[in-house]
């Protein structure tokens, strides 16, 4: 076993939908908060910051997308040290027919809608079925993400709607991240980590289904633990 | 003997890590030194507070002995001396210690965590060891800015930030001590020469003229250094003139602290003296004269109300550091040098106390020490709360940390309530600042269980995170923070006038605190019975000197002691002070003094190796010394003369204007360089100049900068910058602002403040004139090159209104041709001239290789019968494929057709994300793009999916990689990159039986190409092959995009600025910048190949594409459909399956064990499936796999 692993991870979602601020830097949380309350920060500013946030937790002054290293980051999960390198494709969302090569490196996903708007939530769908096409897998891991969770007032998408996408996908794990707050957004990643490494696992002791998330009490996914085995194993033949 | 803590100035050093891990690994390299390895481990804990170490060693290892005090993270730039220090010999042959009289000021870059720091001492500007604690942290709130703008200084021209000379060219280098000194002068109310002060105080008045006649000396090299940096510089003059520069901004410095003193003692003094006479009278202590505590108090008041947490905290700490010093120097001898800071101080007790205490025990139950730690722990757990808030936490944790901030907050309170009590005076700001706290602390209860309110009423599953309570419940904390360190700031205050106070190690409540401020006696902590001579007796002698003799004990296991002469040396140095046995830090000097080669070479073996050589080339600069001339006369008009040059922008514009204004232009410009030339001939009129300078109204301080360049600053900051006078704004700098200003200002409000600058330069005759031109050149190239219609007009008006009368006014000629302009602009709908967008891309054509116009274009390839073909397509005779055509000639079209849209973006549909607007976005060139990428993906697809035979998908598989090889050299990298994916779609790559055919050859050479626009590590590789790329050439806009949503998304549009009041927040230039930067980069490949257009092989590609679109959103799925339908799956997969399962057998038996394990279920197709995905991903760059393909199927 490799002592350190590398994964590659995946963002998708329709543009303006905040993924970009997942991954990339975090505007800090202290800073940040201390900015905004003094009316620095107006509180919508920040359209969207959601990949930049997560490889970098600290407050940088300057955040330089061009370098190599802004997409990559050390994260650990049940004490294993993994990195990962995030393959974000914020603002290419036009380029569809890249979207492919971009999946095809991915081993996770991380599917990102905003809960003010139902349509980006029903772009996922699509991105799912190309996913499981090229994985060839339904159970390829995946996260859904209902980002922008600080926009309550504005929330276009029901949490039971979520959920019930959730379900329909073999219960993939839903979250309701802020990336402005840097709410969830850890969580999200290190879930997907776990479904990755669980997967890994499989691969080589054949045991093929844990249940495949255990983590800790988080309101926004709510898993049903009922899953059918068998239905998540039933193949599946796409036409 | 009763353990003492040594009288050591609290001096706060960072620790930094380098220390510690050399220090750690000291038992490595020398086993006999382990003791000390583990002492020092040891004590780095608790010895922020006061390095050097103290070597009793017993005393050291008690563990009641460790203070509970937080390390803080002060790192002190500035050094002061208040003691001589005059070593006899250097303490060891390696290292260089640097001598010091009391007063120096030294610049401090690093402190080890013995004491011993690696200073520069500005008087000379030698650089050697000096011992921290003869010196104490200088940081008087008038010299901020000065300081801090010689650090900058030393930083770009020692720190190597790998500037460019350009860089320094700039003459921003010379803004900061210019402001500085400003500042300096301003707070002390002696900015003009017709100051009252500067009148009534003949000592003032000779040191200012010093100071600014120093500056207008470090202005002058300054440039020289351009006028020698724009020629060809020999490395060495370059380095001779930095050099003397630097030496110069040190005696600045130096003067700026003279200054101060005596400003002090003359005006400061007085001040206070009269504050006292009025204020308080019941003190009596007469000689106790007054401190200028409250001068400086006085200073900073503007900025003391509604002051941010640290910023008061920084005060309390100037405030604390000042009333150190004067404790001290009023007990050293006056006459010793010439040091004017002998101001006696009231603030003594607290001092005393403060150091008294035998034990760090008691000296927790200090007050001063107490409202330390628990405001510390405040701090901490306050900033978790909020930070930790931030990310959304379990509803049980967020209760625990509310609690925690609750407690801790009560606990500051009640050290507050304890000090507030012990006030004889009540101080009401005390009283007041308390209440507010409280204030917001019940705020904060309140807030906090709101939130929690939901967690009882709902079942624990939709108990979620509530943003806006949450909100809340961080602002309510925030405010709480605030609110404390107004707290905090107030009760040292007090404390610093009662005296300080003994706290009750449980409850605050003692009552003998006699606190009256000036008494230098044991009352202060009246509750320590052993504490009560001692400070008596520290109060009425000398101070001790710091450093001691080393403990003999101790001395064997201190690594590096051969040398004997260094305790001796040392021990006849102190001898003749009257010092008390205190620890001291002495037995780790030697430490220290092989720190430098230590660090170089990592071990004591080299401590013998030599003397190490620090000082800095001073001697080189000495030789170099006075022999600045009067060069800089030339530098305005060289100025302008470059800015024609250098900023692309106004490069066509400024030559289009200058003869139309004519004379009067060039004389205005002239005017004035003329005129500074000539003052540079004496020294008065030199100081008449730098007077202007100073006087000049500027809005500088508003600027960020880091590393020499601006990374921020408000608009009108910013626009200074853009017209500044003496230098030129880089080129970026102006196209960064012409392409970005409508992100953080209206077109009005650009327009209103370039209209202000425009005004209150008049108050500075002598710049008024070159900087009311480049005022005027920002309209013009604005309304020239830069003006959009769509967001502009609104400013219109306000810019004709501004030529007719103020511009007119001031400069006829520019104003009649500003108002010419805007009423072209006004009825012409696009650019007035043919838009150069930003030329910064622009300019750098001259990288490309340079093709003669006359060179003939590169012929078609296409023969008579490829051109026949396409009349026949025309009439709809003939159906023709791309295997009709030469590769290249279809790249080539492709290219001429993708160069075309790509050439036409337009910089503003880079911004803001304009090109993912769902409806209405005007980014139409980028979307072109993204669409001609995709409809060329699907027509390589489409090309090869609608062919039933897969020895002729085959062949068109091969032909698209020659086609995308041959974009490859062309460097269009958009296609290939269009093309490489298309071929990489599972539903092209699921085709096996097509692979099978594909020859190996062309499975390498796609695998090659695949390997360059290859995605992971960021496109690393197409990164490297864009870097210096020579145009023409075809980016993949892709990465562009990427980069620019992320700069957007990644940086605040707003960054804070601290001020003497607080912080403002000003514009995040730099995130700007940064988007320029990346637009330019795609700018500089927007240069058309030199090709030839084939309009029916175009006319048919075209057509192609949008056939392939009409089938739309649908595409995909027809596609794989189609796949399904050319390959069916049922048979490759089982096919895959045999093939995964034996490999997977092969490979390992646990796999096949583990497999029979879970045989309850039927085996998972899904992921065999995937396992063979994954190898056939790679199978067919490896020749032996799809052989086993076939035999499988």
């Amino acid at each position: 076993m490799r002592p350190q692993r590398e994964y590659h991870i995946v963002v998708l979602g329709a543009g303006g939908v905040g993924k970009s601020c997942l991954t990339g830097i975090h505007p800090s949380v202290f800073p940040a908060a201390l900015l905004r309350m003094k009316g620095i920060l107006r509180p919508n500013s920040d359209t969207d910051q959601f990949t930049a946030q997560f490889v970098q937790n600290v407050w940088i002054e300057s955040y330089d997308p061009t370098i190599e290293d802004s997409y990559r980051k050390q994260i650990e999960v049940d004490g294993r040290q993994c990195i990962l390198e995030i393959l974000d494709t914020a603002g290419t969302e036009q380029f569809t027919a890249m979207r492919e090569l971009y999946m095809k490196q991915g081993q996770g996903f991380l599917l990102v809608f905003s809960i003010t708007s139902m349509s980006s939530l029903n772009e996922l769908s699509e991105l799912r079925e190309q996913i499981i096409r090229i994985k060839d897998d339904e159970k390829v891991p995946l996260v859904i993400v209902g980002n922008k969770s600080d926009l309550e007032e504005d929330r276009a998408v029901p949490r039971a709607r979520a959920f019930g996408l959730s379900q329909n996908w073999g219960n993939a794990p839903y979250y309701e991240t802020s990336a402005r707050r840097r709410a969830n957004v850890n969580e999200v990643f290190v879930d997907l980590c776990r479904q990755i490494i669980r997967k890994d696992l499989q691969g080589s002791s054949g045991n093929s289904d844990n249940s495949r998330k255990r983590e800790g009490p988080n309101r926004s996914d709510r898993k049903k633990d009922n899953r059918t085995q068998g239905r998540r194993r039933s193949p599946c033949v796409i036409l | 003997m009763e353990p003492m803590r040594p009288n050591i100035p609290p001096l706060k050093i960072v620790k930094s890590n380098s220390n510690i891990s050399v220090l750690t690994t000291l038992p490595d390299q020398d086993d006999s030194n382990h003791t000390t390895a583990r002492f020092y481990s040891h004590t780095l804990s608790q010895s922020e507070m006061t390095p050097p170490l103290t070597p009793q060693v017993t005393m050291q290892l008690e563990p009641n002995m460790e203070p509970s005090e937080a390390p803080r993270a002060v790192f002190h730039n500035y050094l002061r001396a208040f003691y001589p220090f005059h070593p006899a010999g250097d303490v060891s042959p390696s290292t260089v210690t640097l001598p010091l009289d009391q007063g120096d000021i030294i610049l401090v870059h690093s402190v080890h965590t013995n004491g011993w720091a690696d200073g520069t001492l500005l008087d000379s500007g030698n650089r050697g060891w000096l011992p921290t604690n003869y010196c104490e942290a200088y940081d008087q709130l008038p010299m901020r800015p000065l300081l801090k703008a010689l650090t900058d200084f030393w930083d770009i021209i020692r720190g190597g930030c790998g500037s460019s000379l350009k860089d320094f060219g700039n003459q921003d280098l010379m803004r900061g001590p210019i402001a500085g000194v400003r500042f300096l002068l301003e707070k002390s109310e002696c900015l003009t020469r017709e100051a009252a002060l500067i009148k009534k105080y003949d000592g003032l008045r000779r040191i200012r003229k010093a100071l600014l006649s120093d500056l207008s000396s470090l202005v002058k090299s300054a440039k020289k250094f351009q006028d020698v940096a724009n020629g060809t510089p020999a490395e060495d003059e370059v380095e001779a003139i930095l050099d003397e520069m630097l030496l110069k901004a040190f005696k600045i410095v130096t003067r700026g602290v003279r200054f101060l003193d005596v400003w002090n003692e003359e005006v400061g003094l007085g001040r206070t003296i009269a504050e006292l006479e009025t204020a308080a009278p019941q003190y009596d202590m007469p000689p106790t004269p007054a401190s200028e505590t409250f001068t400086l108090a006085d200073i900073a008041s503007t900025s003391d109300t509604g002051t941010e947490r640290t910023e008061s905290r920084q005060i309390s700490h100037s405030r604390m550091d000042l009333s150190r010093a004067s404790v001290r120097t009023e007990m050293l001898d006056h006459s010793s040098r010439r040091m004017s800071v002998s101001t006696k101080r009231i603030s003594v007790s607290h001092r005393i106390s403060y150091s008294g205490p035998s034990s760090a025990i008691c000296a927790q139950n200090l007050a001063s020490e107490r409202l330390r730690t628990t405001y510390d722990a405040f701090l901490g757990v306050l900033g978790s709360f909020i930070g930790l808030h931030m990310q959304s936490r379990s509803s049980t944790e967020l209760v625990v940390t509310t609690q925690q901030a609750v407690q801790s907050c009560r606990a500051l309170l009640n050290v507050v309530e304890a000090v507030s009590e012990h006030d004889t005076q009540r101080s009401v700001f005390l009283e007041e600042a308390r209440e507010s706290m409280c204030e917001k602390l019940s705020e904060l209860v309140q807030a906090a269980r709101d939130v929690f309110r939901p967690a009882n009423t709902h079942d624990d599953d939709e108990l979620v995170f509530m943003p806006d309570e949450g909100k809340r419940l961080v602002d309510a904390a925030t405010d709480c923070v605030r609110a404390a360190g107004n707290c905090l700031a107030k009760a040292r205050l007090v404390l610093e006038q009662i005296g300080d106070i003994e706290l009750d190690p449980e409850e605050a409540e003692t009552s003998t605190n006699q606190g009256v401020p000036g008494i230098v006696t044991s009352q202060a902590s009246p509750d320590v019975p052993t504490d009560q001579e001692k400070p008596q007796e520290l109060s009425r002698r000398l101070p001790p000197p710091p450093l001691t003799i080393p403990n003999a004990t101790y001395s064997p296991s201190t690594p590096g002691l051969t040398d004997a002469t260094t305790p001796s040396s040392f021990q006849s140095h102190l001898a003749s002070s009257t010092s008390p046995a205190l620890p001291s830090a002495l037995s780790s000097l030697p430490n220290s003094a092989v720190l430098p080669t230590q660090l170089e070479q990592g071990s004591f073996s080299s401590y013998d190796s030599g003397h190490r050589e620090s000082h800095p080339k001073s001697d080189i600069s000495e030789s170099f010394g006075r022999g600045v001339t009067s060069t800089g006369s030339s530098f305005t008009y060289h100025s302008h003369t470059r800015d024609s040059e250098m900023s692309g922008l106004s490069q066509t514009s400024t030559r289009a204007t200058s003869p139309d204004i004519g004379g009067s232009f060039h004389g205005s410009f002239q005017g004035p360089s003329l005129k500074e030339s000539v003052s540079h001939s004496t020294l008065a009129e030199e100081n008449e100049e730098t007077e202007a300078h100073l006087l000049e109204k500027t809005y500088a301080h508003e600027l960020v900068y880091k590393e020499g360049h601006v990374m921020g600053g408000s608009l009108r900051a910013l626009i200074e910058k853009l017209t500044a006078h003496q230098s030129t704004p880089d080129a970026l700098f102006v196209s960064t602002f012409y392409l970005t200003f409508r992100l953080f200002a209206t077109p009005l409000e650009f327009a209103e403040a370039l209209a202000e600058r425009f005004e209150y330069i008049g108050e500075t005759p002598h710049a008024a004139g070159p900087v009311r031109l480049r005022v005027y050149n920002v309209f013009k190239g604005w309304l020239e090159s830069h003006w959009r219609h769509d967001r502009d007009d609104s400013a219109l008006e306000f810019i004709m209104t501004f030529a007719k009368t103020r511009l007119m006014t001031d400069l006829p000629t520019a104003g009649k041709r500003l108002l010419d302009l805007a009423d072209k602009v006004s009825a012409v709908h696009g650019p007035v001239v043919p838009r150069l967008v930003s030329s910064m891309g622009k300019t750098n054509t001259a990288i490309a290789q340079y093709v003669h116009p006359d060179t003939p274009l590169p012929a078609p390839i296409l023969g008579k019968k490829e051109a026949n073909l396409l009349k026949q397509w025309k009439t709809g005779e003939a159906s023709i494929t791309i295997l009709d055509f030469d590769p290249m000639e279809l790249a080539r079209q492709l290219t001429i057709k993708e160069s075309r849209i790509f050439c036409s973006i337009l910089p503003e549909e880079l911004l803001d994300t304009e090109w993912t607007r769902k409806s209405g976005s005007l980014a139409v060139n980028v979307r072109a793009m993204s669409t001609l990428s995709t409809d060329l993906a699907h027509l390589v697809a489409d090309s090869i999916l609608y062919l039933e035979e897969p020895k002729k998908r085959a062949a068109t598989i091969k032909h698209w990689v020659k086609i995308a090889s041959k974009c490859l050299e062309l460097n269009n990298y958009d296609s290939l990159m269009a093309i490489i994916c298309s071929l990489n779609l599972s539903m092209i790559s699921r085709l096996k039986r097509t692979w099978d055919i594909v020859s190996q050859k062309t499975k390498t050479t796609l695998e090659q190409l695949r390997s360059i626009v290859d995605v992971s590590r960021n496109y690393a590789v197409l990164r490297q092959r864009l870097q210096n790329h020579v145009p023409p050439c075809l980016p993949f806009v892709g990465t562009y995009l990427t980069d620019l949503t992320f700069v957007d998304h990644g940086n605040q549009s707003l960054r804070s600025l601290p001020t003497d009041d607080g912080e403002m927040a000003v514009i995040n230039f730099d995130k700007h910048m940064k988007t320029a930067r990346i637009i330019s980069e795609l700018q500089r490949f927007q240069i058309p190949y030199r090709l030839t257009e084939v309009p029916e092989l175009q006319t048919w590609m075209q057509n192609e594409l949008v056939r392939v679109r009409s089938n739309g959103e649908l595409t995909a799925q027809t596609f794989y459909r189609r796949s399904l339908v050319l390959e069916p799956r049922e048979p490759s997969r089982s096919g895959g399956n045999l093939q995964a399962l034996a490999q997977a057998q092969a490979q390992s038996q646990t796999q096949a064990g583990s497999q029979s394990q879970s045989e309850s279920s039927p085996p998972n197709p899904s992921i065999l499936e995937n396992a063979k995905d994954k190898f056939d991903f790679l199978s067919w760059t490896n020749p032996s796999k799809p052989k086993s393909v076939v035999t499988n199927g």
